[in-house]
């Protein structure tokens, strides 16, 4: 009995959710071993969480992200270890790479859990409405497939040694091969990337216009942060999607969220749960975002975002 | 040029969710219903598809008598026709759902040809499985891109791009494939009224498949605890800034 | 000599009685080419309107030195007709014109009658010269855009046309030739001393007659082609302008069976209907409309007088396409811009305004509705607010099953389906249901009301929004749809009486709903607290504070609520007054979807604060929550510390 995770990484480094499902998975797996699964290089420190084997996938075409040949090393390994569970982080490309798992072994896939219990049925209880609903369900499959939701576990370490590494090259056909990137449009222009960033101030309909948010864009300069709006601010053509933060927009995890006129609808919240403090200013103290907020300043945006601002400037001088 | 696109009924939850008294579902009473946000660009993209190179749209949806809604809204801004596949209020795991849409497609391509591209929403704001348009894909023998912002189809192939750090994964996929997109793609339009009258004649083949039983079986809905959160009010107005500087201290983010 | 006059004047009355009716014709078959609407009601309000609108000049007078200028020009004219008449006959033939029998001889030789000639004439010229002094040297903001040149040439006729009649009178005095007793006539017989009896004044009498008969030639042929014919056109205007429910819009219908006989509203001026075309026909330029309009007063690209005079030359422009069935280009952006018709509050300031009855409103909706319905074109930031109210019932993508949340532990009943109807039903509205600052009125009036001992209920959940925003912004067909539920919900529950917080509901309540089926009592909360009050069902202690009232335009401007919540305020306080009150109100600057719309320019809801703060008093009362929210936002933004608070507030607090 063992389970096998899919660890994804970037240039080596595990990724944060990727060492969380790996958390996940040794609860799941109770004592078992815990294989994990890497394409193109092998990623470092997963002794240190709990596992006995690394198998490094190797062929021309993980050069760049291909997630039906990621998909297909992961069914090809699963058929030799014929492990109990398949486990990956409940990332875009988590998700991505085992949905094509499920689809190739036509298994049912439980994406994004908090828990997971094993058995026959498995019971799991996965995340709906962006984390707003919890569902729990149970899993009938001879192999069990699940991707974690990032953040619901925290990443432990354990004393372990290095992993034994064997690496393996998948046999892919045409079909696997088809799905892959093959360029880049690059279009970052600089600043702060939202996903990325440790501070991200955001502001909703309140903000009045694209103008009204000035003060926001300067506050976060202020704390070198990235700025975030709401849907409706996407939808009233103010600012582009790709600061949007919610369950359909950009799903953020900074140290610190300062939600301005927002009020904290769930598909909002969906995108912004990650974050280790929120901070929620707005003229309404009925407001849903007050009863998932750290801290909270009642008034409007307008005047309250460029007193802050001034604020800091005082204190930094 | 055919296109598909897949679409589910979702309600629109606002600020809380309630759950009905046997916590099976959401108690959905008084709620209005929408495209689910994703597929919703879907619907317009291929729209737009049609309107660049010609050809057809259909939009299909598995959901309960109701959902008809949802596709006369698609039909509104451009959608050809419609197929409803329909259920009962019993919930359709993702396996079932795209086996079902499977004998649907491969039903409407025997009688009218091939889709050239199939649209799905990268998941389903309600329950966010990510995986229907994948197996779809598999069991047509179609290639499947995920999550793009987007969607541009050339002579046989579609250019495909998808977010990544830093800027946008480009995929080039043989044409008939499957895709799976995300809110961003575009701005849907807003329908017009004559558009909405004549979506009203459009025609919608309605058929309702057996639902198999669940693999991926719902037990039970549960409201997570709030937890237990009540913000600590740093202040009024203005006058808070010099409190919500402290807290910024403490966190460390004041540099 | 007779027969050469009579030939003579034969052919210029020919020529210009030709010009007249070729003009008059085309414009008649443009009226008739325009959409129904009916407006055949009330014939008995009609027929007083005509009294005092037309007759009485009464809007004119709403400005009184302007009023009297032109009431002056217009009475004398009416005075002076059938010297028009005259004139005609004594350029045919100098002497013994008019067969002796007839009534016009009977009142040519009418002293008093020559009296009046001479008179109104004279005050008419004073007319015209006051006009001048007031367009030259006064020159108001008003006329910023009118045509100015044409209006001086119009003066120059009419003052030609009075000295030519004048001077004529006085040449046939001089000649011994007047029917009446010289004595009668103050003016024309002491001018007649100027003119000797010989050949030279025979002429001149020829000349004067024959110049004002060639005036009024001329003016007839000059006059369908200027803004002068609005003395053809006003007063049928006048008589076919709305006599009751001003709030009312016209509703559309969309159930034609063929595309091709929809209306999406007015798309190109063959979508305007008979009474646009006619507004369009009747505008004089006078600009009172501009002067009062608050999208103009804070700089915006709207001014009611530009819209009407850009629909009337697009109209002209296109009236033999109309005719033809050729093409024909939009409205919008062609006739005016799409900023012109967003910028629009629907205060119906202008209409309330407008000496000719213009319904620049309507106007303003029918482009909204075509470009909203047909083109999807309008404010991105609208969008939101439009999805929202569609699917999710109110217009601020708040969840309807929590509408009733701010009732909590008010112990309102909330009627389900099945329970008896209640006394009352108090209708919230979207505002107070969700908006923190506008709830406070809805429990205020809650706890009023019950403490009053009335039988009230809300629908909680199942009220959804009126359809009041999207209506105005042109969405008729989303508009409808919310009408027809709520009437089903309404009418199912055996809902009698309706009070209603907010202005909008009430208006729509009262006086668009019955289109669809749903005819109730309906009546805003400060008129059934004025009651109760007055029946001392509740009690309030009168207070020294100074209270300033602002009214709604949709209350007091569209629905005659004025002295209800006045009533009120001085049971509670010292009532103050704002110059703009009353139906001449200032806007709070939400109305006509723009609660949800950005705002280009200065604030108008500033401008109105700053008037209110301006009268001293401490408190600003108001019985809207749109205007709560305006008016408190444009407090705080003029930096004064007023308290912006509902009237069912104030006077529940005024009960402890």
């Amino acid at each position: 009995m063992s389970v096998l995770v899919f660890v994804e990484h970037d240039g080596g480094e595990p990724t944060e959710p990727a060492l969380q499902a790996l958390t996940f998975a040794r609860g799941y797996a109770s004592g078992d071993p815990v294989h994990s699964l890497a394409v193109g290089l092998e990623p470092d420190g997963l002794g240190a969480y709990g596992v006995g084997t690394l198998h490094v996938a190797e062929h021309d075409v993980f050069g760049s992200y291909a997630p039906a040949a990621v998909a297909q090393a992961v069914v090809e390994l699963a058929g030799r270890l014929l492990p109990t569970a398949v486990i990956a982080a409940g990332t875009d490309a988590g998700n991505e790479v085992m949905a094509h798992v499920a689809a190739k072994l036509d298994l049912p896939l439980a994406a994004n859990c908090v828990e997971a219990t094993p058995g026959d049925p498995a019971r799991v209880t996965r995340v709906r409405w962006g984390g707003s609903l919890l569902e729990e369900a149970a899993l009938h499959a001879p192999v069990k497939l699940l991707t974690v939701q990032p953040h619901a576990v925290a990443a432990i370490e354990v004393p372990g040694e290095g992993p034994a590494v064997e690496r393996f090259a998948p046999v892919l056909g045409d079909a696997d091969l088809t799905v892959r990137v093959v360029g880049r449009t690059g279009e970052s222009a600089g600043g702060v990337s939202l996903s990325d960033a440790k501070v991200v101030v955001s502001a909703g309909r309140g903000a009045g216009s694209p103008e009204g948010f000035a003060g926001v864009e300067e506050l976060a300069g202020l704390l070198g942060g990235a700025v975030g709006c709401s849907r409706a601010v996407t939808m009233a053509g103010w600012r582009s999607h790709t600061d949007q933060v919610g369950q359909t927009g950009t799903k953020i995890a900074p140290d610190l969220y300062i939600a301005c006129g927002i009020s904290g609808a769930t598909q909002h919240m969906a995108g912004c749960k990650g974050a280790k403090a929120i901070l929620a200013i707005n003229v309404d103290r009925d407001a849903p975002i007050l009863s998932s907020a750290d801290y909270a300043v009642i008034g409007d945006l307008h005047e309250v975002v460029p007193a802050i601002s001034a604020e800091i400037r005082k204190a930094r001088s | 040029m055919r296109m598909l696109v897949c679409v589910k009924r979702v309600p629109m939850t606002g600020g809380k969710i309630v759950l009905t008294e046997d916590a099976q579902a959401i108690e959905t009473r008084h709620l209005g219903f929408t495209i689910s946000p994703h597929e919703e660009c879907g619907v317009e993209e291929a729209v737009r598809l049609v309107e660049q190179h010609g050809g057809e749209s259909v939009v299909l949806t598995l959901g309960p008598p109701e959902a008809v809604e949802q596709l006369r809204d698609a039909m509104a801004i451009g959608a050809d026709r419609a197929i409803h596949l329909e259920t009962d209020v019993e919930e359709w795991d993702p396996q079932a759902t795209a086996a079902a849409i499977v004998d649907a497609i491969r039903a409407d391509e025997a009688a009218s040809g091939p889709f050239d591209l199939v649209f799905f929403g990268n998941e389903a704001a309600d329950s966010g499985n990510y995986q229907v348009g994948t197996r779809v894909a598999y069991a047509l023998g179609r290639p499947v891109a995920t999550g793009l912002r987007g969607v541009a189809v050339g002579d046989g192939t579609v250019r495909c791009e998808q977010e990544a750090p830093g800027g946008r994964d480009v995929y080039e996929l043989p044409l008939p494939a499957v895709v799976t997109v995300k809110e961003g793609l575009n701005l849907p339009r807003y329908p017009s009224v004559p558009g909405r009258l004549r979506a009203q004649r459009k025609p919608v083949t309605v058929s309702s498949p057996s639902r198999p039983p669940s693999r991926l079986e719902k037990l039970r809905l549960v409201v997570p605890e709030g937890q237990g959160k009540e913000a600590t009010i740093l202040g009024h107005g203005p006058d808070a800034a010099p409190a919500v500087v402290e807290v910024l201290r403490e966190l460390g983010v004041l540099s | 000599m007779i027969v050469v006059s009579a030939l003579a004047l034969a052919a210029a009355s020919a020529v210009a009685a030709g010009l007249f009716a070729r003009r008059a014709w085309f414009l008649v078959r443009l009226v008739r080419a325009g959409k129904p609407v009916d407006r055949t009601a009330d014939v008995g309000r009609r027929v007083r309107n005509e009294a005092t609108i037309v007759l009485g000049q009464r809007k004119l007078f709403q400005r009184l030195g302007p009023g009297l200028v032109h009431a002056l020009i217009f009475w004398g004219f009416l005075v002076l007709f059938p010297t028009i008449l005259l004139a005609v006959l004594g350029v045919i033939d100098r002497d013994g014109f008019i067969p002796s029998g007839a009534p016009l001889a009977w009142l040519a030789r009418q002293g008093w009658f020559v009296l009046l000639v001479d008179v109104f004439a004279v005050l008419v010229l004073i007319g015209v010269v006051a006009a001048l002094w007031i367009r030259k040297v006064q020159r108001p903001p008003r006329f910023k855009g009118s045509h100015l040149g044409e209006a001086d040439l119009i003066l120059g006729l009419i003052a030609g046309i009075v000295s030519t009649l004048l001077l004529w009178h006085a040449a046939r005095i001089a000649l011994d030739l007047n029917e009446a007793p010289a004595g009668w006539s103050p003016v024309s017989n002491p001018l007649s001393s100027l003119f000797g009896t010989g050949t030279a004044t025979e002429v001149l009498e020829r000349v004067f007659v024959w110049a004002h008969v060639l005036l009024i030639l001329g003016f007839l042929a000059y006059l369908p082609h200027s803004k002068h014919l609005h003395i053809a056109t006003a007063a049928i205007n006048v008589f076919f302008g709305r006599t009751r429910a001003r709030g009312r819009l016209e509703p559309l219908d969309f159930e034609a069976e063929d595309e091709a006989d929809l209306r999406f509203g007015a798309g190109t001026v063959a979508d305007l209907t008979w009474k646009q075309m006619l507004d369009a026909m009747s505008c004089t330029e006078c600009g009172r409309c501009q002067d009062v309009c608050p999208a103009y007063a804070t700089g915006k690209a709207l001014s009611p007088k530009l819209l009407i005079m850009g629909v009337r030359d697009h109209l002209f422009r296109e009236g033999s396409q109309v005719l033809a069935g050729g093409e024909l280009s939009p409205l919008v952006p062609n006739a005016v811009t799409d900023d012109v018709v967003w910028d629009c509050v629907t205060c119906g300031a202008c209409v309330h305004e407008c000496p000719v009855s213009i319904e620049h409103v309507d106007h303003i909706v029918d482009m909204r509705r075509h470009l909203v319905m047909v083109e999807s074109r309008f404010p991105a930031e609208a969008e939101t607010m439009l999805r929202d109210v569609e699917r999710g019932g109110n217009p601020w993508g708040k969840p309807q099953p929590e509408r009733a949340a701010w009732a909590d532990g008010l112990g309102v009943r909330v009627l389900l389906p099945g329970d008896p109807a209640p006394e009352v039903l108090y209708w919230v509205g979207c505002a107070a249901s969700f908006d923190e600052r506008a709830r406070a009125s809805a429990v205020a009036t809650a706890k009023l009301l019950l403490a009053a001992g009335l039988d009230v209920a809300i629908l909680g959940p199942r009220e959804s929004c009126t359809g009041d925003p999207a209506r105005r912004m042109g969405n008729e067909y989303v508009f409808q749809s919310f009408a027809r539920e709520n009437v089903a919900t309404l009418n199912e529950s055996g809902v009698t009486k309706i009070v209603a917080s907010c202005p909008h509901c009430f208006n729509t309540l009262a006086n668009e709903y019955p289109d669809f089926g749903g005819r109730y009592e309906v009546v805003h909360h400060t008129e059934l607290l004025a009651e109760l009050v007055r029946d001392g069902r509740l009690a309030p202690v009168a207070g020294s504070e100074e209270i300033v009232y602002h009214d709604s335009c949709y209350l007091a401007r569209h629905n005659d609520v004025i002295s209800a919540p006045r009533e009120l305020v001085s049971r509670i306080g010292k009532p103050l007054e704002m110059a703009r009150s009353g139906k001449r109100t200032f806007c709070c600057g939400a109305g006509g979807a723009h609660m949800w719309m950005e705002e280009r320019g200065s604030q108008i809801n500033e401008e109105r604060a700053r008037e209110a703060a301006a009268t001293g008093a401490g408190t600003l009362a108001v019985a809207c929550p749109f205007c709560t929210l305006m008016l408190d936002d444009g407090v705080r933004q003029t930096g004064s510390d007023m308290r912006v608070a509902d009237v069912s507030v104030l006077l529940a607090e005024a009960l402890e």
